[in-house]
């Protein structure tokens, strides 16, 4: 994407009123990595919202709060008591992009390959987007649709509010590539809510080799009430064929992608179970 | 070897720090990227969009008006002189097909038009004011349709020959044929109690050094051209740039800077008669660095070849006959096509004793990228299917892999009709092999790879599963009377010395490697050398840095300097000692008597000669060419983990050893082999060229897969020793070889790890899961 | 497209500077205008690491930072680490170690290490590896970076424990 303009508002209001008045000729920089790879050549007017205090993770009530231009290495190398966003943030791209590219960057335009959806469906996060006030939606709302729509009139995502996982919850991702650095062949994310040993809820998320990130409503379906055992988790693995069809990825083809995501369900939905019994950190 | 002769070695055999290592680690200015002055216009390339078209107009006008464009060249406003890009000795084994620019487009990322601008963005902009109407043809993208009768034929310009007498048919699209036989192939075949019959196919893959392309051109004050350039071949360069521009050599000066590696790559003219074109237009310095897309897409690549191997062995182990055939895809240009192949049979066959050998080498054009030189050079993808075989042999008569390739393979004191019978471009050169440790290497990998611990895939079960493989290799050092090396070397005040080399230092420490060899024969110490490679005009002739040639060719002829140097010192030292010149030594950078109780420094030595009496320059030059090219040789041993319910591969340890002879610089010598074995474990694994209707649709590191240190499995090198007398103080090659490993070991580790047999690779996850599937069913 | 001269203000190397650049204008190409060429251009889409610099100790991709993007921060290039008299400790073992082969790729491994040096207290592999996954070499298979860079890890984490 060429820039012929480069702005750096002082105030999220003053964004938003940049924003607005350039309309597609403006482009919000979160990290700006994504930026080099749209292959518009119009040129545009680059407003840097990278210096309005939007970079942090702290607790909030039942909720960890990322602030939107929060760079992964910084939700990567962040600990707290069952705190899970690093482990997916450690496995996306370099440590040069980790260090640049932002939580914000990654979720208001997504791309197919993109991890951090897949997390943040399986999460239930919420999204805080500003116009004139804040408005949250829910993960489901959000990344129901390419949420770069949502920030046509000049809204701009200030946080993602992810929730706290209790005692009862698992946890477990799994990201397929060819190299740690390569974009995903599948990406599953899984939370599990267990009574004793009985699941309650399950949210099974799935990115790559899919059009566009989402929930796996059938592989849920056939979790919950279950006990969660593998014989359990196989069963349901076999169900993402109903969800959504899956298709040729690098010179994959779409039968291999979708038995390779079946795989990464078992063992996603495998690490949860591990997660919720108490994983060693 | 009764004696060790590299015991008393000072200089060689020594891990001397690399020359050039400081001034990289510190950034300073090196590249060529880094030498290009700022006023230097900036030139941008209109590839084809098309694998195969014929240019019906082209219309610059627009272009040339374009804000800051200097210059714009097309087929219409260059000469038109056929030539060869590959940089091989002279005449080349390869078609003359090329052309500046032509009016035919042969592959996608074929050369349509340049610009040169002040800027990069108004070159780009230029570009997109060029309108280009194409007649499209049918393209050819595999060897099989080049083949077929009525195959649309890819170069049909009355220009194209060959230079040398083989056949060449562009009509059939056939590039070259080559071919040979010892004994009597059928006959061995009748008499084996098993015998095989596979077809392997190996692929597409790019060099990706990290500097890109890059070259600069400026006219010097004296209208003379002068080309800074990343090139593995300076003097190639020169010959081809002056024979597609129709200049005199006279004329063109080639200057190779360090250069960011090549592997290969930088063993072709690309960029190189572009920037010179421009900057004698213009006037101006001009500049050209591709970018990592044009790399992969216009650079060159390892050629893909479907290998045919048929052998036969009886129930003893005894290997009664190997057949090769051997389809090399060369893409929309031809060169190097044939001497791939020829090594395909050359540096694979000879390997195991064997009566009766066929071997049959066919190269085809298609409207695919185009292969070029590739560290490993046909050897690599012919290894992969006699490895794979080999260890089929055991597993049929149900030897122990290990022991059946120490019963077969090669020993000193051996021959092989192959080394007479196959050369590149003309027969070969009869050899019998000096120096051979690849039973040292076996054993020493084994151990480390843990060999004891391996066991029957029938054993096996559960999802992960482990597999230890192994594979020998084997390659060449140089290619005997074609290949030639020179150097000068000449004293300074101080007792340093510049040592000029033609030989081409890309990245590998071949200056640190020289600087050895020349300090040891001249008994000083190698900080003492002050090492310049390489400059057509002020360094002697080398055909350059490619089959495996330079420590082993190059480091002889400097060898050969420094004993020419060395023997002056010599005369000078005993005239200044008032001794005959039969009482004194060279001694630790002195002359002195024998008992060292009268010596004279090389410093002194220089000062008498260059200011006080009988004055002269101490200069000494040696050239090279060799009689034979001893093979270095190889095991290499991995141990991998089978995902069994996805098909990925997890490699838990490699280990990579090598007998190349004495190791002039083991660090340097174990640095080529780690580095060419990772090289080889991700074209194994993951690297791949994807393809839409002739276009590669991955070219960037994105998604064409190399490995980072975070991928990367622990590398074991083992260096093991042997003495070959040819060689300068014993050594032979190392670079090449490492790179034939990963493919073989890995396909042998994969069947012993789950009982699946690949024939092609990558080893992407659904081709192993499917053949895992094969042998549950 | 329009020229639109801006300036940049920056601190690089420990001084501060202004630049005269563009909006589309790359930090990497900046630097390289500018003299600071150890940075060097080997893909230009964020995923060699031969350009590898540190902003505000951070090792980022200059060639997919636009050079306005840094305005008011601290940029350190190559040139601030070593000299030829007194190389740093990580180029010296590097030197040392036999592990420049081509040395392209060396500088931008040089920054991310510092990054990695500066930010962390202790090195275990995995962090090692995850802090240099984004510096690609072809020449070396990394062996012998990996074995100097562990020297100097090794000794600082001994270091650290001691004091």
């Amino acid at each position: 994407m060429k820039l012929c303009e480069f702005l750096r508002p002082a105030s999220l209001s003053a964004a938003r009123d940049n924003l607005r008045e350039l309309g597609t000729k403006g482009m919000i920089l979160a990290g700006g990595t994504a930026l080099h790879f749209m292959q518009d050549h119009t040129p545009v007017t680059a407003v840097d919202i990278t210096r309005l205090g939007l970079s942090y993770i702290r607790p909030d009530g039942n909720f960890y709060r990322i602030g939107a231009t929060t760079p992964l290495s910084d939700i990567q190398r962040y600990r707290a008591p069952r705190w899970a966003m690093h482990e997916i943030c450690r496995r996306i791209s370099t440590h040069q992009i980790r260090n640049v590219s932002t939580i914000g960057g990654n979720i208001c335009r997504v791309f197919p390959w993109a991890d951090l959806p897949v997390v943040l469906l399986a999460m239930n996060a919420r999204m805080v987007v500003y116009s004139d006030h804040e408005n949250e939606y829910s993960a489901d709302e959000y990344f129901a649709t390419q949420p770069a729509k949502r920030f046509l009139d000049g809204n701009i995502l200030t946080s993602v509010k992810v929730p706290a996982l209790q005692a009862h919850h698992g946890f477990g991702s799994v990201k397929v590539s060819r190299t740690t650095a390569a974009f995903s062949m599948v990406t599953i994310a899984a939370v599990l809510e267990l009574d004793g040993s009985i699941i309650q809820s399950a949210r099974i998320a799935a990115g790559s080799a899919i059009p566009f990130p989402r929930r796996l409503p059938n592989v849920e379906a056939a979790l919950v009430g279950k006990e969660a055992v593998s014989e359990v988790f196989k069963e349901a693995s076999t169900k993402a064929a109903r969800d959504v069809p899956w298709r040729s990825c690098e010179g994959q083809s779409p039968e291999y992608s979708q038995h390779l995501a079946e795989v990464s369900i078992l063992d996603a939905l495998e690490r949860a179970a591990t997660f919720a019994h108490g994983r060693a950190e | 070897m009764s004696d060790n002769p590299t015991a008393n070695f000072k200089q060689v055999h020594h891990s001397v720090t690399k020359i050039d290592a400081k001034q990289l680690a510190l950034g300073k200015d090196s590249y060529v990227g880094d030498l290009a002055p700022r006023e230097a216009l900036i030139v941008k390339m209109l590839w084809s969009p098309h694998p195969h078209a014929r240019i019906t107009s082209i219309n610059v006008s627009k272009a040339e008006k374009m804000p800051g464009v200097k210059a714009v060249l097309w087929h219409g406003n260059v000469p038109r002189n056929i030539h060869c890009t590959a940089g091989q000795g002279y005449p080349e084994p390869s078609p003359y097909d090329t052309f500046i620019f032509d009016t035919k487009v042969r592959h996608v990322g074929d050369r349509v038009a340049a610009v040169a601008a002040e800027t990069a963005e108004q070159a780009e902009a230029a570009l997109k004011k060029i309108t280009v109407k194409y007649e499209l043809l049918e393209p050819v993208f595999t060897i099989d349709e080049a083949m077929a009768e009525d195959a649309p034929i890819i170069h049909d310009e009355p220009e194209a020959y060959v230079p040398i007498p083989i056949p060449y048919d562009p009509k059939k699209n056939l590039v070259a044929m080559v071919g040979c036989e010892a004994g009597d192939f059928d006959q061995g075949m009748q008499d084996a109690d098993f015998t095989f019959d596979d077809t392997y196919e190996t692929p597409y893959a790019q060099h990706c050094p990290i500097e890109p392309y890059t070259s600069l051109a400026h006219v010097d004050s004296a209208g003379r051209i002068v080309i800074t350039t990343s090139t593995q071949v300076p003097f190639h360069c020169r010959r081809i740039v002056a024979q597609a521009l129709g200049l005199p050599v006279q004329k063109i000066r080639v200057i190779k800077p360090r250069i960011g590696g090549g592997f290969g790559s930088k063993q072709e003219i690309l960029l190189e008669d572009i920037v010179a074109l421009v900057a004698l237009r213009t006037g101006r310095p001009a500049f050209w660095q591709f970018t990592r897309e044009e790399n992969f897409i216009t650079g060159r690549t390892r050629h893909p070849i479907r290998v045919r191997l048929r052998a036969g062995i009886k129930k003893d182990g005894t290997i009664t006959a190997i057949g090769m055939d051997c389809w090399n895809n060369t893409g929309a240009y031809g060169g190097h096509g044939l001497t791939v192949v020829s090594c395909c049979g050359s540096k694979v066959l000879p390997l195991y004793r064997c009566d009766n050998i066929h071997f049959d080498g066919k190269v085809l054009y298609t409207n695919l990228p185009v292969g070029g030189a590739y560290r490993g050079f046909g050897a690599t993808q012919a290894f992969f299917a006699m490895e794979s075989t080999i260890d089929k042999m055991a597993d049929a008569i149900g030897m122990d892999p290990l022991e059946f390739r120490r019963q077969n393979h090669i020993q000193s004191g051996d021959s092989s009709p192959i080394f007479a019978a196959l050369g590149e471009g003309k027969e070969g050169t009869p050899m019998t092999i000096d120096s051979c440790a690849l039973d040292d290497c076996i054993a020493k990998g084994a151990e480390a790879i843990g060999w004891d611990k391996r066991t029957d895939w029938r054993d096996k079960t559960g999802r992960y599963r482990r597999g230890i493989g192994m594979a020998c290799l084997m390659q060449g050092s140089s290619i005997p009377h074609i290949d030639m090396g020179g150097a000068s070397i000449k004293i300074n005040e101080d007792g340093s010395f510049n040592l000029l080399v033609g030989a081409t230092d890309l990245g590998t420490g071949s200056d640190t490697v020289l600087a050895q060899i020349a300090a040891e024969e001249l008994a000083t110490t190698t900080d003492k050398m002050i090492v310049y490679s390489s400059d057509t005009d002020m360094t002697p002739f080398d055909v350059g840095a490619y089959a495996s040639s330079t420590t082993y060719l190059s480091g002889e002829a400097s060898r050969k300097a420094a004993a020419d140097a060395k023997r002056q010192i010599l005369k000078t030292g005993a005239e200044i000692l008032g001794l005959p010149v039969d009482q004194v030594q060279c001694v630790a950078s002195h002359v002195q008597n024998t008992d060292g109780s009268q010596k004279v420094s090389y410093g002194d030595i220089a000062c008498y000669a260059l200011y006080s009496k009988n004055q002269y320059q101490i200069i000494g030059t040696g050239s090279h060419f060799t009689e034979k090219s001893p093979p270095p040789f190889a095991a290499h041993y991995a141990e991998i983990e089978v995902d069994t319910w996805t098909g990925l591969i997890r490699v838990l340890q490699y280990v990579s050893t090598i007998d190349c002879g004495t190791a002039i610089n083991p660090a340097l010598c174990e640095g080529q082999t780690e580095g060419g074995t990772l090289n080889g474990i991700s074209y194994a694994l993951t690297e791949q060229y994807l393809f839409t209707n002739g276009r590669m649709t991955n070219p960037s590191f994105a998604e064409y897969h190399i490995f980072s240190m975070r991928d990367k499995p622990p590398i074991k090198a083992i260096l093991v020793p042997s003495y070959e007398h040819s060689g300068p103080f014993g050594a032979k090659s190392v670079s090449e070889i490492c790179i034939n490993g990963p493919a073989p070991v890995f396909a042998n580790a994969i069947y012993n790890a789950t009982g699946a047999r690949l024939y092609e690779f990558p080893f992407m996850p659904e081709k192993v899961l499917k053949a895992i599937q094969a042998v549950k069913a | 497209m329009k020229k639109n001269p801006q300036t940049v203000q920056f601190t690089i190397n420990g001084e501060s500077k202004t630049f005269i650049t563009e909006p589309d204008e790359k930090l990497l190409d900046l630097l390289r205008r500018e003299g600071y060429k150890g940075a060097k251009f080997g893909c230009g889409q964020g995923t060699c690491g031969s350009c590898t610099v540190l902003m505000d100790g951070r090792a980022v991709y200059s060639c997919l930072l636009y050079a306005m993007q840094v305005e008011g921060h601290e940029i350190r290039t190559i040139e601030s680490i070593g000299t030829h008299d007194n190389p740093s400790e990580f180029q010296q073992e590097l030197i040392d170690g036999g592990a420049v082969q081509c040395g392209y790729c060396i500088p931008g491994m040089i920054m991310s290490a510092t990054a990695l040096m500066e930010n962390e207290t202790h090195f275990d592999d995995e962090t090692v590896r995850e802090y240099m996954d984004g510096n690609l070499c072809r020449c070396t298979g990394y062996e012998k970076i990996w074995s100097a860079l562990r020297r100097v890890l090794d000794r600082q984490e001994a270091q650290n424990t001691q004091s």
